[in-house]
């Protein structure tokens, strides 16, 4: 058995339960244990960096400094922003020195950083660390039928220099990992937009329009859910969805999942276990359509001459 | 480029550029990063034109303007830019400048988001952890849009998306102390 360093996040306990928990069931059927950091806080996410460079760099550093006193190689994070701001903290410092010593300062009783853990995303450490082939070997119930847009947002891939995973500006690792499971990924060119992030309190005008062009576009690309690996992308997209529709006068009914609750879905694991009540848009629709796999459009049969005109032409 | 000739008593460009870790001068106003940017039509000025104003050292424009604070530092123009400018990077420096030497947008909108940014952190101070609820009524009560989002809240509470309460750290005194060490550290860079 695998066992890893594992940071919830504050989300975890309340917006993104449904992440947490399924998390926490997926790695257990893939036998990789998490240990959760004790006492672990708040990462400081957009406000702090935002405000106060050192604040936002010695939120993280005393989470890293308590990941690494339980001497696992890995430290894995569900959360996108928690993600960034970890592994911004750890590249900074790892880097500078100087930095390293003032930002030490914050820090009294927990000891001090040695930037020996790897900081990855859930979705990063499912992608390199588990693997396709492990993920495919698990699944009992295929999603086959079920079309799906991979949505990373901002923090997971970029900017490369920090994440230095998948690409950028068309990244595929979700993609991947859906196809895994049966389930077809949509071409969808809206993977990597911003969705506001934190304006969502602060400056919903610009989320609605946001999220509303994301909605959009997935919807175009015949997607019936979202897929998402970040709980303030899932919250903008699934909580704000009525009042946009509202406003654009469309109807996208596009649920957004966690790719750990389709995980778990893939492994055979019970529906009601998997939290789908705190969805705000129903996901059976897009649950019913497991199963239902359209025909491959039929060849249409060349008449016999035209094949040999064609070939007499070459 | 006119711009050249102004460097030496350019205060401006050598601090954004010190704190930034960038060199604004690279830039040749292509504008890939304003077409890229998802804000850049609420900015007072799209990324392209800060940089200029920092390379012309206009100062107090630059500080006041609203686009660092619309920066979501996404880091999709930084991606794109053929100059490989850190634009995110530059942007914050000039809004922690900006906080420093006490130059304040005082537009609602500003004023929305550096509150949701205050109230954020005096919750990470007092808890250690985030606490949404609290953070969406404080934010309705001090920014006096109180019915903001109500009709999202029965929903969102029933189904738990948005806990009652939060579970704060237990080393509250660890998280206080750091806040007043990181404040030392804001001194000491001023």
């Amino acid at each position: 058995m695998k066992k890893i360093t594992y940071f919830p996040g504050c989300s975890a306990h309340g917006t993104s339960k449904e992440f947490d928990e399924t998390v926490k069931m997926v790695m257990k059927s893939l036998d990789v244990q998490l240990e959760e950091i004790p006492d672990w806080n708040c990462c400081g996410a957009t406000s702090a960096h935002t405000l106060s460079e050192p604040l936002s760099y010695a939120l993280p550093l005393r989470n890293l400094v308590l990941a690494e006193k339980l001497d696992n190689t890995t430290m894995a994070i569900p959360c996108a922003s928690c993600y960034q701001r970890m592994k911004v903290t750890k590249v900074h410092l790892d880097k500078n020195p100087d930095l390293s010593k003032d930002i030490g300062t914050t820090i009294v009783d927990e000891g001090t950083y040695q930037g020996k853990i790897a900081v990855k995303s859930m979705l990063q450490y499912c992608y390199e660390d588990i693997g396709l082939d492990a993920i495919k070997a698990r699944v009992t119930k295929s999603l086959a039928g079920m079309k799906l847009a991979c949505y990373y947002g901002c923090l997971l891939t970029r900017p490369k220099a920090i994440t230095q995973f998948d690409s950028p500006e068309y990244p595929m690792s979700m993609d991947h990992i859906v196809e895994a499971l049966g389930a077809k990924a949509t071409e969808f060119d809206y993977k990597t937009e911003c969705c506001g992030a934190s304006f969502s309190i602060s400056n919903t005008e610009v989320v609605i329009r946001l999220t509303g062009k994301i909605l959009e576009m997935a919807k175009e690309s015949g997607a019936h859910a979202l897929v998402v690996a970040c709980p303030l992308c899932q919250s903008n997209l699934d909580m704000r969805q009525p009042q946009i529709e509202k406003q654009t006068g469309e109807k996208y009914n596009l649920p957004v999942f966690y790719f750990t609750q389709l995980m778990a879905l893939a492994f055979g694991m019970p529906e009601k276990e998997l939290m789908f009540r705190k969805h705000i848009v129903p996901v059976e629709g897009a649950l019913a359509q497991i199963g239902k796999i359209e025909p491959e459009p039929e060849k249409v049969k060349k008449p016999k001459k035209a094949v040999e005109a064609e070939s007499e032409a070459e | 480029m006119i711009t050249l000739g102004l460097q030496e008593k350019n205060t401006l460009l050598t601090d954004v550029n010190k704190r930034s870790g960038a060199n604004v001068l690279e830039c040749y106003q292509c504008g890939k990063c304003v077409s890229t940017c998802p804000v850049s039509n609420f900015m007072d000025f799209p990324p392209r034109e800060i940089m200029q104003m920092v390379k012309l050292g206009l100062k107090e424009q630059v500080y006041l303007a609203n686009s660092t604070w619309f920066c979501l530092t996404c880091s999709a123009c930084s991606g794109r830019c053929p100059r490989e400018i850190e634009i995110p990077a530059v942007m914050e420096a000039i809004r922690h400048l900006a906080l420093e030497e006490n130059y304040t947008n005082k537009s609602a909108k500003v004023k929305a988001i550096r509150k949701f940014h205050d109230i954020f952190l005096d919750m990470i101070r007092r808890y250690g952890r985030s606490y949404e609820l609290r953070l969406m009524v404080e934010h309705n009560i001090r920014t006096r849009d109180l019915f903001k989002d109500v009709m999202l809240a029965p929903t969102a509470l029933l189904k738990g998306k948005i806990p009652l309460l939060v579970k704060p750290v237990k080393s509250a005194k660890a998280i206080r102390r750091m806040f007043k060490m990181a404040e030392k550290l804001e001194q000491k860079h001023k």
